[in-house]
């Protein structure tokens, strides 16, 4: 995938209040097919708010939202799973009693006629798992109960892709791993860009960062920072964005945040 | 002057080229080799059934079709016809393996190679050794068309002369030749720098598949490079070339280096380097070690996260070098190198977006290998493979000749 492909999701001027608190303020975003762009900032910056306004789960109160060039008005998370947008998140929101399979459809399960069709969804979930040369599972029937971080990890991400996501965003996948289950997701992250599909990384770690990402995107105090190459930056200015706002020419206008 | 290709000449460039792409991609329908190879149904069939008749792919029907209408049958390398022998002669250990033409594991063997018995003599006869059993349970007929062997040194192309290998101690040792003899399958030795072999197994088979520039930086006890320019392994004039860990990158008052200098790449970044900037003693080495800082450092020891960060750093300068030189589309950690660049990649790439030229550094994307620690072998098994898919039949035919009764 070349550097200059099109975003597939634009955000422009988007505004979002909590009653009298403001948490985004004319933020602009934009997420790019075959890249892995990186969301960073501070605790409270803004960062799960952005991407559940993406996802449908807040509605904006201004700006638009752009998804393959044309306006779209999400307003729930079915809407942005329409489009090819799937969030994994946090604590994702797997269900421990139920093995690999009826996680990965859970609630969107396939049926013939009246009962539910096991086998199509046996094989389709095989073939996400080997398309993304997951190999740490051992069978698709084992329970999630039974599972490490990393490959819970793993079938949730699956579990986004398995439905021809065209974008995938995953809020801190690495946060509660040891370093050998970090690496195995963050080569994960990486193959599902390579394959083609636009992917945004919340993460503090500035060497996950660092390692599968093209784009960095600072938000500092509800404001977009910067958005930039991460063939252009040093960790010494993502770090300042990040808690400052600004890094030489790069981000703010002012130190404050206060756009001049 | 010579006129140009006969018929037979082109005839064995195709057969050549469609078993190579049988073995690299596994499984193939005809029509896919018809878009790929750009030549006509019936010539693709041609060379099909010319390759079949040989034994070396056969033709079936794919698994699952998911499809309507009748399934275009696939042509699929026959792994147990064409073998080879590949050899990785590690720090600490000698691992042999025979691998199919499709590049299937067939068999493999390992055995720890202990201080004292790592002479050239006593490391060619344990090989031997290992392939009289592999070849001794080869299926009867099969054929062993080349042999492969990584060394940690510098390999003189030409008759695969191991100039050196300081971690074995060898110096202009005719490994190559004699391996051949000792052998006496009929088949030269090749034999090749490891990191090299590990470059050219992630630009066919891994992380680099697709890739044709790509720098492979391996670091086991150092740092070993091998570079792909163009789709092809670079070696220089003699074959030493690609020596990324020989690298000067801080001659005045660096480290010293195995080599006898000072400041090379593999000094200031190598495995030593890192487990002595972290506090550990002499005692510790290997992969292992490496993991434990790397650990370390993720629950936050401020030792260990200095460490990665000075060695981020350097690391990063080498590749930012590397970047302005050779322009390449991708940089591959592999080996311990994987582990150290994950836990350092901010610095890494620091250094490189700092170094290296805006033009060289724009488009370039730092991955880690896909193939582990298989890497070596499996370069050496697709060294081996390379007279196989120039010319199959002539290949298949002389060596068969040679091993038959």
């Amino acid at each position: 995938m070349t550097a200059t492909a099109t975003p597939i999701v634009q955000l422009r001027g988007i505004d979002k209040s909590f009653g009298p608190v403001q948490v985004l303020h004319d933020v602009s975003f934009d997420i790019r097919p075959g890249e892995v762009t990186a969301l960073v900032g501070d605790n409270g910056a803004g960062k799960s708010t952005l991407v559940k306004c993406i996802g449908g789960i807040h509605p904006i109160d201004g700006g638009a939202y752009l998804f393959e060039d044309e306006q779209v008005h999400v307003h729930s998370p079915r809407d942005a799973a329409a489009l090819g947008v799937e969030i994994v998140y946090q604590d994702l929101a797997l269900c421990d009693n139920l093995d690999i399979v009826q996680n990965m459809f859970l609630g969107r399960e396939k049926r013939r006629g009246l009962v539910l069709d096991d086998a199509t969804m046996e094989e389709m979930a095989a073939k996400t798992l080997d398309g993304l040369s997951v190999r740490t599972v051992t069978s698709i029937r084992q329970q999630v109960a039974s599972l490490s971080g990393g490959q819970r990890q793993t079938v949730a991400i699956a579990k986004a892709v398995l439905w021809n996501s065209k974008v995938v965003i995953l809020d801190e996948p690495t946060a509660a791993l040891g370093v050998a289950q970090t690496a195995q997701v963050l080569e994960l992250v990486r193959r599902l860009a390579d394959n083609g599909i636009a992917v945004v990384l919340i993460s503090h770690n500035m060497n996950d960062v660092f390692a599968v990402s093209d784009r960095i995107a600072a938000l500092y105090l509800g404001r977009m920072a910067a958005q930039v190459k991460a063939s252009d930056v040093t960790y010494s200015q993502v770090v300042e964005l990040i808690t400052s706002g600004r890094s030489g020419d790069l981000g703010l206008a002012t130190a404050n945040g206060v756009t001049l | 002057m010579k006129a140009g290709p006969s018929l037979e000449e082109i005839r064995r460039h195709n057969l050549g080229t469609l078993l190579r792409h049988v073995h690299i991609s596994g499984s193939l329908s005809r029509a896919v080799l018809t878009d790929r190879m750009g030549l006509n149904r019936s010539t693709i069939l041609g060379l099909v059934s010319e390759l079949a008749s040989a034994g070396l792919v056969r033709e079936e029907l794919p698994r699952d079709t998911g499809r309507a209408g009748r399934p275009s049958l696939v042509v699929r390398p026959e792994s147990d016809q064409a073998y080879v022998l590949a050899f990785d002669v590690g720090v600490d250990r000698l691992i042999a393996a025979r691998i199919g033409l499709g590049g299937a594991f067939l068999d493999r063997r390992e055995t720890p190679l202990p201080p004292g018995h790592r002479s050239a003599a006593e490391v060619t006869e344990a090989l031997a050794g290992f392939a009289r059993q592999m070849v001794g349970a080869a299926r009867e007929g099969s054929v062993c068309v080349g042999v492969g062997a990584a060394v940690r040194g510098t390999v003189r192309r030409l008759d695969g002369m191991v100039r050196a290998a300081p971690y074995v101690d060898w110096l202009d040792e005719e490994f190559g030749e004699d391996l051949t003899r000792r052998l006496g399958l009929g088949v030269p030795v090749t034999v090749e720098n490891e990191a090299s072999l590990g470059a050219l197994a992630e630009h066919l088979r891994g992380a680099g598949a697709g890739c044709q520039d790509l720098v492979y930086l391996h670091g086991d006890i150092g740092i070993g490079g091998g570079i792909i320019s163009g789709g092809h392994l670079l070696g220089g004039d003699a074959g030493y070339g690609g020596e990324v860990g020989h690298m000067v990158v801080n001659p005045r008052g660096g480290r010293r280096c195995g080599c006898g200098g000072r400041g090379c790449l593999e000094a200031e970044a190598g495995e030593r380097a890192l487990l002595e900037a972290a506090g550990l003693g002499p005692s510790a080495t290997g992969r292992e070690a490496v993991r434990a800082v790397v650990e370390a450092a993720d629950r936050g020891d401020a030792g260990a996260r200095g460490a990665l960060h000075d060695i981020g750093d350097w690391l990063g300068i080498g590749v930012a070098n590397l970047v302005n030189l050779l322009n390449p589309r991708t940089v591959l950690f592999g080996g311990t190198l994987r582990e150290v660049f994950l836990g350092s990649a901010a610095q890494i790439r620091s250094r490189i977006n700092t170094h290296a030229l805006t033009p060289t550094r724009e488009h370039l994307r730092l991955r880690v290998g896909a193939l582990g620690d298989d890497a070596v072998l499996i370069g050496a098994a697709e060294l081996a493979f390379s007279q196989l898919l120039v010319g199959p039949l002539e290949a298949l035919a002389r060596h068969a000749a040679v091993a038959g009764p």
